[in-house]
């Protein structure tokens, strides 16, 4: 069966099957490689997506229901050369230990900050509390986020958006 | 054959390029129910699919034929008709937990929505699957059974109205038919003071499956109780309404309630198992508690 869908800015047509999750069709299709497997059950965020401008676990989504549906991943925010500033926070902070959890971690701070650009460090917690760090590492993430939001403060507009 | 690499996964997508005709995602209500009629237990609803995907991951069924009921934009709406508010039932925790409406007159149930899973799950997860699902631990199922809410199952052969204590009847088991589908939950609306209270008991505090949960919910007339709802997960094999110690709360003034009293009632009305969540013992000594912190808070809700 086949869908359309708007990954990243870009409008794709896909053939899929009820059994492909947005996490398959992202990585093995789109080649979209910084949507992470961790548990495959929805638990630890690593697979997170912004979909329809929403935070969703692309593991728990039949493919099908991603029909129409706009996604965002981490390959969407920044590139090598010029990140987006919540990637260069993660950098300046120190927040990446494995890496794993980044790209969730990352997009769920970006959820957070388009909402609330200005969250306090109990609203940035809850904002990334569906990401698991089996690093542990939260302190420095937490760091990260709060860092970003200062930074979009001075910029004034999220340019890379 | 080629040895494959132990580090390898295996691909859990099946081949692609089938057209798959048991997969259907009908855009009108009729469709659907005419879909599940023909299809009855054969068919797997998908709502949000966070509870239906995690079944299938683990491989505890496979799913042949799929309802997905994500295009019906007809029950994604909450609206207030004739003094009783009508939640479709493909509104999601998300939505529940923003809604004004929902805010302003269930608070309960936005304080719950708000305690499922994660942000990740309450953006995909319904009001709806939570309830079909009927999982004893469902973060929903208490807050509607003390609002007195009813659920519109629907069929092609007509709908009936069926009260949320009645729907529950096991683990995961309710009294659905296999050629209905629920697509409204019915909750009546107050002109009364209404306050109320929940408490989840968790091991974390996000992406937790309850231990127990409480959602008590009274309306005044000035200082009288005139209406109690109070509803328990994670305590039986079905959520459930405790309507004993109801009964006893009405007509009374809540200050010359003794808290600790209709703690030891709540321990004493309920029925919890030990799981890897908690024990029986615990659950029940923990009831008490919470029900006493319930009480305490509707009270300084209602002096401020």
């Amino acid at each position: 069966m086949q869908i359309t869908l708007t990954v990243n800015g870009e409008q794709r047509e896909l053939e899929v099957t009820p059994y492909t999750r947005l996490l398959d069709l992202l990585r093995e299709d789109l080649g979209l490689t910084g949507v992470k497997e961790g548990c495959g059950k929805g638990e630890c965020g690593a697979c997170t997506v912004i979909m329809n401008g929403e935070l969703t676990a692309s593991c728990l989504v039949p493919a099908p229901q991603a029909d129409q549906a706009e996604i965002i991943t981490v390959e969407g925010l920044g590139t090598r050369d010029n990140l987006h500033p919540i990637q260069e926070s993660f950098v300046e902070a120190g927040a990446v230990q494995c890496g794993y959890c980044i790209p969730g971690m990352v997009l769920a701070g970006k959820r957070l900050l388009d909402e609330n650009p200005k969250p306090t460090e109990k609203e940035v917690r809850y904002g990334l509390s569906g990401n698991i760090c089996r690093c542990t590492g939260y302190a420095k993430i937490i760091d990260a986020v709060m860092l970003a939001a200062d930074k979009l403060a001075v910029e004034g507009s999220d340019s890379n958006d | 054959m080629m040895r494959k690499s132990p580090m390898k996964q295996e691909s859990r997508q099946t081949i692609s390029g089938v057209d798959f005709k048991e997969y259907f995602q009908p855009e009108s209500i009729q469709k659907a129910l005419e879909i599940r009629a023909e299809y009855g237990d054969q068919i797997e609803v998908a709502a949000g699919s966070t509870d239906l995907l995690v079944a299938n991951y683990e491989k505890l069924h496979e799913i042949k034929y799929w309802l997905d009921l994500v295009k019906l934009d007809q029950l994604k709406k909450i609206e207030v008709i004739d003094n009783e508010l009508h939640i479709g039932a493909m509104v999601t925790h998300l939505q529940l937990m923003k809604s004004d409406l929902i805010k302003k007159n269930l608070a309960v149930l936005a304080a719950a929505a708000e305690d499922v899973g994660s942000p990740q799950i309450r953006s995909r997860g319904t009001i709806g699957g939570n309830i079909c699902t009927s999982s004893p631990a469902g973060d929903l199922l208490a807050p509607l059974l003390s609002y007195g809410a009813s659920f519109k199952l629907q069929s092609t052969e007509g709908e009936r109205i069926v009260k949320a204590e009645e729907f529950f009847t096991g683990p995961k088991r309710n009294s659905m038919e296999t050629d209905e589908l629920l697509t409204e939950i019915i909750i009546p609306l107050t002109d009364n003071k209404r306050e109320g209270s929940w408490i989840k008991v968790g091991r974390r505090k996000a992406l937790v499956i309850s231990t127990l949960t409480l959602a008590v919910v009274l309306e005044f007339e000035g200082e009288k109780i005139v209406k109690a709802g109070i509803a328990m997960g994670s305590v039986a094999p079905t959520p459930v309404r405790l309507k004993g110690i109801e009964a006893v709360m009405v007509d009374q003034k809540l200050t010359d309630l003794d808290y600790k009293a209709l703690g030891r009632e709540v321990k004493a009305s309920i029925n919890p198992i030990d799981d890897l969540r908690g024990t029986k013992e615990y659950r029940e000594d923990v009831a008490v508690d919470v029900m006493v912190r319930a009480l305490k808070e509707i009270e300084r809700k209602v002096s401020s």
